[in-house]
């Protein structure tokens, strides 16, 4: 590959303003995700009320939801005659990552709630045998069960990264403004640029890499701290 | 501390403690059979259930001065020491070297302070979490069956520790265990659970040596091997 097929295949796709769009809509809808996710988790496996089973099997039927679907139904609800069409977020980031957010924290809600509902009592049991209060308690939970709760963030993350029907739905794969890696990928294609899109593909790996590199780094720095 | 009237349901079992009294600074066991109410008992005791009705006047202890130790102990995903200093922790006590060094000692883990505490072997573990129970200097300790599958040097090193804390501190012990042969030493009062009901308590000489009840007789009988005191 030469520099002008560079030059060009960055300015055709999009490809920097692409990568820099999924950073952001990643970032953000894991970001959101998480804390909506972990937060409604806890509040699920701490309450009890009547069909809380419903409750469970909805969450769990959305962990598997289509994309396309849940993307459909971001952009009924933001379009411009839609119930949120005022916030005028259809075809943005802000739209893309509502979209990512529906899509991701049921996954990360539900994969959190699962490991609550077997951990949690025993947890809890022990930290009262301690003298713990309700604080403590809830804070030494979220501690004992750091790793589940990592691994639920980076499938997050990963679901993230890899999306294409909803992004392409609310966003528009608009380039230079709404363009992802993955429609960009997506687009490639369409055009019978299969090298280009196997090149794109591979740096969305990367990133990805990178990012679980730097999460075990940190992770490892904590193991550290602790004196293991 | 007292418990008069205390019920407690779960499914078909009904645990009924009309009246029970376990005099402060002593060690009381609590011996039966499988099933009998003695965990139920220990838990509603530790406040981990709460009873359906009846009461329990700790007589000014509050739930920071109790503890409880059980047969699988709950240990944090954390270093020997971390787990060590935890109930300090929230309490908000600054963990002095020569406490903590003193407690890893009394555990036979003085060389694996830094070793994640998952990793020890069950021995071990019975060990850290005994110490854990101790090091904040509770007023009510209940040990639930945390001798089982002990070995032998295990069960003395569990016995020395709480016969050398009696003579330094005495606190309360609620010690729950099979083996008649500890219960028989250490304790000053035995208490006897059947059916969710306690049915006969005295010292050790009335209730091993010399029963009245005749479900404690029958207990006796088929443990007579375990029991040799």
């Amino acid at each position: 590959m030469n520099e002008p097929f560079f030059s060009e295949f960055f300015g055709t796709i999009g490809m920097l303003d692409s990568i820099r769009v999924t950073i952001i809509m990643s970032f953000f809808s894991t970001l959101i995700s998480s804390i909506l996710g972990v937060t409604l988790a806890i509040l699920l496996e701490r309450s009890t009320f009547p069909m809380k089973r419903l409750v469970v099997r909805i969450n769990r039927t959305m962990m598997g939801a289509p994309p396309v679907v849940m993307g459909l139904l971001t952009y009924m609800l933001l379009r411009k005659r839609g119930p949120l069409g005022f916030l005028g977020w259809v075809f943005t980031i802000q739209g893309m990552v509502t979209a990512q957010t529906l899509i991701i924290t049921p996954i990360i809600c539900g994969m959190v709630y699962s490991y609550l509902v077997r951990e949690a009592p025993r947890i809890r049991a022990f930290a009262h045998t301690m003298g713990a209060n309700r604080m403590q308690t809830n804070l030494l939970i979220l501690r004992e069960i750091r790793n589940e709760v990592y691994f639920s963030v980076v499938s997050g993350y990963g679901r993230s990264i890899s999306e294409v029907g909803a992004v392409f739905l609310v966003g528009g794969n608009i380039k230079n403004v709404t363009r992802t890696m993955t429609t960009a990928i997506s687009t490639l294609k369409g055009a019978g640029d299969y090298y280009e899109g196997v090149f794109l593909g591979i740096i969305l790996m990367l990133m990805a890499f990178v990012v679980q590199t730097l999460a075990d780094w940190f992770r490892k720095e904590v193991r550290e701290d602790e004196n293991y | 501390m007292r418990i008069t009237d205390l019920t407690r349901r779960q499914g078909d079992f009904l645990l009924k403690i009309d009246n029970a009294y376990f005099e402060p600074g002593k060690i009381h066991g609590m011996i039966g059979s499988n099933g009998s109410g003695k965990s139920t008992l220990a838990k509603l005791i530790m406040g981990i259930i709460p009873a359906d009705s009846g009461c329990i006047d700790y007589e000014g202890l509050t739930p920071r001065d109790i503890t409880m130790t059980g047969q699988k102990p709950y240990l944090l995903h954390s270093s020997v020491y971390q787990n060590l200093i935890y109930p300090l922790k929230i309490r908000g006590i600054e963990p002095r070297a020569e406490l903590v060094d003193q407690w890893l000692e009394k555990a036979g883990l003085q060389h694996k302070r830094k070793q994640y505490a998952l990793s020890l072997s069950s021995g071990e573990q019975q060990r850290l979490s005994f110490a854990r129970a101790l090091i904040f200097g509770p007023k009510l300790v209940i040990v639930d069956e945390t001798l089982s599958n002990l070995a032998p040097d295990g069960v003395r090193l569990f016995e020395s520790i709480m016969e050398q804390q009696q003579r330094e501190n005495p606190i309360t012990w609620i010690t729950i265990s099979h083996q008649l042969v500890h219960i028989s030493k250490l304790c000053d009062e035995v208490h006897f659970m059947e059916q969710g009901r306690l049915v006969q308590s005295g010292t050790p000489e009335q209730v091993l040596k010399h029963p009245t009840n005749p479900s404690v007789i029958q207990y006796l009988a088929n443990t007579e091997v375990s029991f040799k005191g």
